[in-house]
């Protein structure tokens, strides 16, 4: 299995993109992350938890106790409509890096 | 962004909370982690701090971790903290106590309602100055000014029925009082309508005249007081707190538009011209709201030029008041009148601050030093510590920050004993040097701010370089050491150098010849002017009185003097001399006078009275404008009109400016006009004491209006020399303390050296050296670092000499008794020190010192 680095920068675009489609648990939005990108990324404690002090530091969402599946007391996280606007716009200065980065593959 | 640091305030006051759940969710999430088969990476703690870290409180948690540390490091050795602390607080404790008196003259306003409304004024011409405004053009201004409230105080003394001391008063304008805010304890203040002419006379006292002449009487409000002779009513008692203006108050104010009353035939409500004012009168406004010093000076101005239309000969051309921070206490000085522009007060204070600064920086130093090399004593000790901790993962910048966090620490004691420390010295010098009850000498928040400044420099200084080495682990290399040894010696052989050089300015002034005879001679000072004698009047009176005194048994000379000497006032001209402005002291005598004060005259001739343009240049005068060419019969130019010719030179005599080795001055002869404010000087041939009270009533007795001032120059002498003695026992004793804590330095220094050569001195021991050679080679160790910084102290001490050399009563910058007797002591003081540890080298048993580690 290959993994790859995060690109920098864009873990808390993941992160709340995962929490866009519901409130997540810490080790559920990791695992959500590794499957969507087809075991491709790996996110590693030591760099989603720190993403998710400075999501919360930031209002873009929110945490609460709450049980898990597994009957377990887990830290869900909801994404706030500060989160959702966030979301746009870092997803769309994302589109505009990696469009911006394409060219200058293609054409250099 | 608001939201933001609130939800981060939130964080850090719910912080314990947080760091235990999230605590919770990353060990789930490790357990999760490890069921799914991951395998578990990392540092959970390290983790969690990283994360805790995007709240951006970290530095916080690692400060309280250092401070916790270094307050527990702290608590573990006692001994060390509190000899930290006290020298620290000796160092940081002088430069507030200085400081705090800079902050008392200069900075800080008086306790008058908004102090930064009030300006003092001075008369500025195109080539003269007046620190003084004659009366009649104050009222003038205040007639007319917009832009600010003018008021003024006219200085009289008055004689106080009963009482032998003449009472200070001020003569001032009705507004003088409620301008400055002051409030009765008892009765009223003056108030405008006190100025009408019906009013009957009055004063009102000060709190301190108040207690020592009325024996503090809460009926004191309209009973009588005999001024003069004259009777007024009491009107009122300011409280204590009242402060006046320029920190010098009087025993009571009375109203100018009265003073005729008080003094017959007083020329103050009428003499534009200034010149037969008899006392001085300084003149300050309050500005209006809204107005700004340059909008009042413009006014005043062209209030000036209205003046001088009908007062062409007392209004100079192109006359402005300059105005000056008034609201201060060092605003105002002792009266003045010369040429050229006049001098800014505040910044004829600077030198001597900058004196003082560099004194007590000085002792700032050596403290700084001393620690700064304890610390590195104790960090090598602490070799195993830090090996440690840098084993553990440390990284310097860590170790750099945890060690100067220690220094912090101690920095910060320190201020606080310092502070302390400093307060007490500021009271006592308030009380040593008589200063009045108003001044509050409690540390104000610039005081505060100061100290604060002066804790985290000095940690910067005494804890930098100790934490580069120890962090470095390099403490065995004693480079460090030696530059702060160096720096304590130095700045403490400049304290020492410099207290030596004030001894022997004091020892001078006291035993040596001024250039005039001062022990044998009376001065009496009628005050002729106060009394509205004009010049034909004070001709009969001085001629009368000169021949009663010349009657009396024991005298041997008399003579007249407008300036007599060691008087408060100068009169001062401008010469340019080789392109440079040379301030010269005018002095107004008599012929007699030379031979009175015995001011021997080194070639020509003396003054005539029936020749004015004649005039007498003292020695360096003439050495200085006509080097190596004959001076008698030169001209010189005065204030641009008045050509005078050199009759004779006199020995230099510094009787007005007695410290300033550079003074000169000329003697012109008194004329007519300056007859009114002439005083008498009487030469007595045994003690002076005994024929001064018979002096006394001979002059009572011309007139018994008047109530002549009967003083020995050598008790004016005595007062005036108090100051040099006061400076040199301040310095000494900041030198003593400066010596203590560097020979502390060298004890420290050598007896490391001592301790780290303990092996090898076993083994030169064991191979049969002697003592001597030991010695020698243990002095060779730390005699360089003594004696570079001694080099650097006489260095040090030669340069800011010249900024005393004007205080020194003529001792040379350079005197070399000073450096030698202070290079001396210092040595003999460093050797002992030295010495003491270093005899432990010699006792060293080399059986036990090859056995050590």
């Amino acid at each position: 299995m290959q993994r790859d680095e995060m690109p920098a920068g864009t873990l808390v675009l993941l992160i709340l993109r995962v929490l866009r489609s519901g409130p997540l648990h810490g080790y559920a939005i990791a695992q959500r992350i590794h499957q969507l990108s087809a075991d491709a990324l790996r996110v590693e404690e030591g760099s989603l938890y720190p993403a998710l002090q400075k999501i919360l530091r930031q209002g873009w969402a929110r945490a609460a106790w709450g049980t898990s599946g597994t009957n377990r007391r887990v830290r869900f996280y909801t994404i706030t409509q500060d989160g959702l606007q966030a979301l746009e716009d870092e997803i769309a200065g994302f589109e505009r890096q990696t469009r911006a980065i394409r060219t200058v593959l293609r054409t250099a | 962004m608001v939201r933001e640091l609130l939800r981060r305030l939130h964080h850090l006051l719910h912080r314990r909370r947080f760091d235990a759940e999230l605590r919770e969710e990353m060990e789930l999430h490790r357990e999760m982690a490890a069921r799914a088969g991951g395998p578990p990476l990392g540092d959970t703690l390290r983790f969690r701090e990283d994360a805790r870290d995007a709240w951006g409180f970290g530095w916080l948690d690692r400060l309280s971790q250092d401070l916790r540390f270094a307050f527990r490091t702290m608590r573990s050795s006692p001994g060390f903290t509190a000899s930290a602390v006290l020298v620290l607080a000796v160092g940081i404790g002088a430069t507030v106590a200085a400081f705090s008196s800079f902050n008392l003259a200069l900075l800080r306003p008086l306790p008058v309602p908004s102090p930064q409304e009030i300006l003092r004024f001075q008369r500025q011409g195109p080539d003269q100055y007046w620190t003084d405004v004659p009366y009649p053009a104050v009222a003038f201004y205040r007639e007319h000014a917009r832009t600010l409230s003018v008021f003024s105080s006219t200085t009289a003394r008055l004689s106080a029925e009963g009482d032998e001391k003449p009472a200070d008063a001020f003569f001032v304008t009705g507004n003088f009082l409620a301008e400055l805010g002051a409030t009765p304890l008892l009765g009223r203040i003056f108030t405008i309508g006190d100025e009408a002419p019906a009013s009957p006379p009055m004063v009102v006292l000060h709190h301190r005249f108040w207690t020592s002449r009325f024996g503090a009487d809460p009926g004191v409000v309209g009973k009588d007081i005999r001024l003069n002779g004259k009777a007024a009513v009491v009107v009122g008692v300011v409280t204590p707190e009242f402060s006046g203006l320029g920190g010098d108050a009087p025993e009571l104010w009375a109203l100018a538009q009265q003073h005729p009353y008080f003094v017959q035939g007083s020329p103050l409500l009428t003499d534009f011209s200034g010149q037969r004012n008899p006392g001085t009168t300084n003149m300050w406004g309050r500005l209006r709201t809204g107005v700004t010093a340059p909008a009042a000076e413009g006014e005043l101005m062209a209030l000036a030029a209205a003046l001088r239309r009908t007062h062409p000969d007392d209004v100079w051309e192109g006359e402005r008041l300059r105005a000056e921070p008034g609201g201060y206490l060092q605003s105002v000085g002792s009266k003045a009148r010369g040429s050229g522009p006049a001098p800014r007060l505040q910044t004829r204070l600077y030198p001597v601050f900058a004196i003082v600064g560099v004194l007590v920086l000085l002792i700032l130093v050596v403290a700084c030093g001393n620690l700064g090399s304890l610390l590195l004593a104790r960090g090598a000790s602490r070799q195993r510590e830090i090996a440690l901790r840098v084993a553990l993962g440390a990284g310097r910048w860590r170790l750099v920050r945890q060690l100067l966090t220690e220094s912090l620490a101690l920095a910060l004691l320190g201020s606080g004993a310092g502070l302390a420390l400093g307060a007490l010295v500021t009271k006592a010098v308030l009380v040593w040097t008589e200063a009045p009850a108003w001044i509050d000498s409690t540390p104000d928040w610039r005081v505060l701010t100061f100290t604060i400044g002066i804790g985290g420099t000095s940690a910067l200084l005494f804890g930098l370089s100790p934490a580069l080495y120890v962090a470095r682990q390099r403490t065995g290399r004693s480079r460090g050491r030696s530059v702060m040894i160096a720096g304590q010696v130095a700045a403490s052989c400049v304290l020492l150098i410099v207290a030596g050089l004030l001894l022997r300015a004091f020892d001078r002034a006291s035993s040596q010849d001024p250039g005039f005879d001062y022990h044998q001679t009376v001065l009496i000072e009628p005050a002729l002017l106060q009394h509205g004698y004009r010049s034909a009047r004070a001709r009969l009176y001085l001629g009368e009185l000169e021949q009663r005194l010349r009657a009396l048994p024991g005298v041997e000379a008399v003579a007249l003097a407008a300036t007599p000497p060691l008087g408060g006032a100068r009169t001062t001209t401008a010469l340019l001399v080789n392109g440079r402005q040379l301030e010269v002291d005018v002095h107004r005598v008599d012929p007699a006078f030379f031979a009175t004060l015995r001011i021997p005259l080194l070639r020509g001739r003396g003054l005539r009275t029936e020749e004015p343009a004649g005039v007498v240049v003292s020695e360096p005068l003439a050495r200085r404008r006509w080097p190596g060419e004959e001076p008698l019969g030169k001209t010189l130019e005065l204030d641009g009109d008045t050509v005078l010719t050199v009759v004779g030179v006199a020995a230099s005599a510094r009787s007005l400016a007695l410290r300033d080795p550079d003074a000169v001055e000329l003697y012109r002869v008194v004329t007519e006009n300056d007859l009114g404010g002439v005083s008498v000087l009487v030469r007595t041939r045994g003690t002076p004491e005994a024929a001064a009270a018979a002096m006394g009533a001979a002059a009572r007795a011309i007139d018994p209006d008047l109530r002549p001032r009967v003083s020995l120059l050598k008790h004016l002498y005595r007062d005036r020399i108090r100051d040099v003695e006061r400076a040199a026992v301040a310095v000494g004793l900041l030198g003593t303390i400066a010596l203590l804590v560097a020979c502390l330095g060298v004890v420290g220094l050598v007896a490391y050296a001592v301790a780290q050569r303990t092996k090898e001195i076993g083994i030169r021991l064991a191979l049969g050296a002697g003592r001597h050679d030991i010695l020698r080679s243990v002095a060779g160790q730390f005699l360089p670092t003594v004696a570079v910084g001694l080099v650097g102290g006489i260095a040090g001490a030669a340069a800011l000499a010249q900024l005393l050399r004007r205080q020194l009563y003529g001792v040379s910058a350079l005197d070399p008794v000073s450096y030698g007797a202070a290079v001396c002591l210092f040595a003999l003081a460093a050797g002992l020190a030295g010495l003491l540890p270093a005899r432990r080298a010699l006792r060293v048993d080399p059986s036990v010192a090859l056995r050590c580690d």
